[in-house]
């Protein structure tokens, strides 16, 4: 489904990724995790196509297609859906109208029928009470005045309702408690883990990967993969660090 | 006419563009009225329909008005003009919806909105079509009355200029609230006194502007009683080469102790070449007051905007959302739902 092929970029001229390569297929989970500053969050930020995040070498396809040549809008589209670290807020902005625009744009994109504001808040109502966030938030500006935990829990349902093909979640378990970890593992559990679908989890800690199994690990130091593996590997890092590895 | 205008050299013109002006008092007008006009759906109200500041059609008084003004636009509209007097607790049935129609030349009118004690009223008016349409308002509330005044300015072409006089007696509520799109240039000034006791006025606005378009507003709010409230919300948006410019002043006089004040003056540039000029004034003579004020001038958050794409949003609705988002503070003091969705409807063609 995503093929990254010797990937460099940079960050106002900074070289961060130093040729990435990394296959997902579909029906896979794969963590990436990493000390800080490897260049995990560059990695996600490329993929979605942030501006200021520059290209320099190789290239990322997805189903085949270029995805370095897609806006990033375009890339939603395309099935990608991007968790972010540090979710924005966005004042005056429902997250009700936000998320209907989105999913409406992506599905005319595809040629989908739209859906009717019925329809989208029978759907929008599902995903907040699968993960907890009280509809009357979803009626609020999109992330104001959102505790750390509400807004990853937002994150999820936006990706609930979105509904992508391929998730990229960028530490979506940083900041969260034991109860909302567990109630965000399921959440990916539910959403993503299907034979048609692909995850790349980006993660510090050895935790969400107890409730997310993944079916293979690799290991970023320096923006490059050092070393890969199946779950075995995050318990082995739990246990060493990343020491070695990333020296 | 002879026009004597204020040159930029004067401090509360230095932002305005009068340039347009002679030729459009010179020129003449056309006369034609579009078919379609912008009422509001409501089935109940009174009409007032207003061509190049004559009345075409409505039943109101015009009649002479003595409004005293050294305003140098303000002056030029005259000594007569229509006026709405409602008496003690009497409120019209519906909205107040005036049109006013220029068509390509100048028309100066005044008015005059009297309300006594208790009563209230919502007017409406919009302004439409390609010339120079001067207005003087007077407003006077009694003790406990209310007015909310909406107006919108749309049209292609040419200018148009407010000059407003409040009077905000014991415990009424002045609320006016201006939506600026289309193409014309606009001059607004106002200038409300808080004259009772625990008045409340609030005078909010969303000034949007391209190409080379102005928008300019002058507004003074003076406390003169103890206990009063006054709130002065204006969001501008300026892209291309447009500017917009936002004075608003507030007084506070030695005896309006307890004096509870806000400024918010923010402005959004789309474009590098556009200009957002705010000036926010405070002048406190009282010692026991609440006087917040702010300013900001910025673009649109990149953050937000990548945000709303990476879930597919498109590039131009993501700006649309929030830009609209940004002048929704000032579109929403509009307190009744229809004049404000209307409103929001007139702004969304502006947004893309």
């Amino acid at each position: 489904m995503l093929k990254i092929e010797n990937l460099h970029a940079t960050v106002d001229g900074k070289a961060i990724l130093n040729g990435i390569g990394l296959t997902l297929n579909a029906g896979e989970i794969h963590a990436i995790m990493g000390p800080n500053g490897s260049g995990k969050s560059t990695l996600a930020y490329v993929l979605a196509g942030r501006p200021g995040y520059e290209v320099t070498e190789g290239s990322v396809t997805l189903d085949g297609e270029d995805l370095l040549a897609m806006e990033p809008h375009e890339r939603a589209a395309h099935g990608m859906f991007l968790g972010f670290q540090y979710p924005v807020e966005i004042p005056g902005v429902s997250n009700v109208q936000f998320l209907r625009t989105a999913l409406n744009a992506q599905r005319r994109a595809r040629g989908d029928k739209e859906l009717s504001a019925g329809e989208f808040l029978k759907l929008a109502r599902a995903q907040a009470d699968a993960l907890g966030l009280d509809m009357e938030m979803m009626k609020r500006a999109v992330n104001v005045g959102f505790s750390g935990g509400e807004k990853k829990r937002n994150e999820m349902v936006q990706m609930g309702i979105i509904d992508p093909r391929l998730a990229i979640l960028d530490e979506t378990d940083s900041g969260l408690d034991i109860d909302a970890l567990r109630v965000i593992g399921a959440g990916i559990n539910r959403i993503l883990r299907k034979p048609d679908k692909a995850v790349l989890l980006i993660t510090h800690y050895q935790r969400l990967l107890d409730l997310v199994e993944p079916d293979f690990v690799h290991v970023l130091a320096g923006g490059r993969i050092v070393r890969s593996g199946g779950p075995e590997l995050a318990v082995e890092l739990e246990r060493e660090g990343y020491g070695e590895m990333a020296a | 006419m002879l026009l004597d205008l204020p040159s930029n050299r004067t401090e509360s013109w230095r932002w305005s563009d009068l340039s347009a002006l002679p030729a459009l008092a010179e020129a003449r007008p056309t006369g034609r009225v579009p078919d379609a006009l912008p009422w509001l759906a409501c089935a109940k109200g009174l009409r007032l329909l207003f061509v190049d500041g004559e009345l075409r059609d409505g039943d109101v008084e015009i009649g002479p008005l003595a409004i005293d003004t050294r305003h140098p636009l303000g002056r030029l509209a005259g000594k007569s003009g229509w006026s709405l007097r409602l008496g003690r607790d009497h409120a019209p049935p519906g909205l107040v919806q005036i049109v006013h129609v220029s068509t390509g030349a100048a028309d100066h009118l005044a008015a005059e909105i009297v309300l006594d004690e208790d009563a209230q009223a919502s007017i409406v008016e919009t302004f439409i079509g390609s010339g120079w349409t001067n207005r003087l308002t007077r407003i006077v509330l009694g003790k406990g009355a209310r007015l909310m005044l909406s107006r919108r300015v749309m049209g292609n072409v040419g200018f148009v200029s407010f000059t407003d006089q409040a009077s905000v007696g014991e415990g009424a509520s002045l609320v006016a609230a201006t939506l600026a799109i289309g193409g014309r240039d606009t001059r607004l000034d106002g200038e409300i006194d808080l004259a009772g006791e625990g008045a409340y006025a609030e005078a909010a606005g969303a000034l949007l502007a391209r190409g080379r378009q102005r928008h300019d507003a002058n507004l003074v709010i003076r406390h003169r009683l103890p206990n009063g409230t006054s709130r002065q919300l204006w969001r501008s948006v300026a892209d291309d080469r447009a500017a917009c410019s936002v004075a608003a002043r507030v007084e506070v006089a030695r005896d309006a102790q307890k004096t509870d004040g806000e400024q918010s003056l923010k402005g959004l540039l789309l474009d590098r070449g556009a200009t957002i000029n705010a000036k926010p004034e405070l002048e406190i003579f009282a010692d026991d007051v609440k006087c917040a004020h702010g300013a900001t001038v910025g673009e649109l958050d990149r953050a937000a905007l990548f945000y709303l794409e990476s879930r597919g949003v498109e590039p131009a609705e993501a700006k649309a959302l929030l830009t609209r988002a940004f002048v929704a503070d000032a579109l929403d003091r509009i307190g009744e739902k229809d004049v404000r969705e209307a409103f929001y409807a007139d702004a969304e063609g502006w947004f893309g």
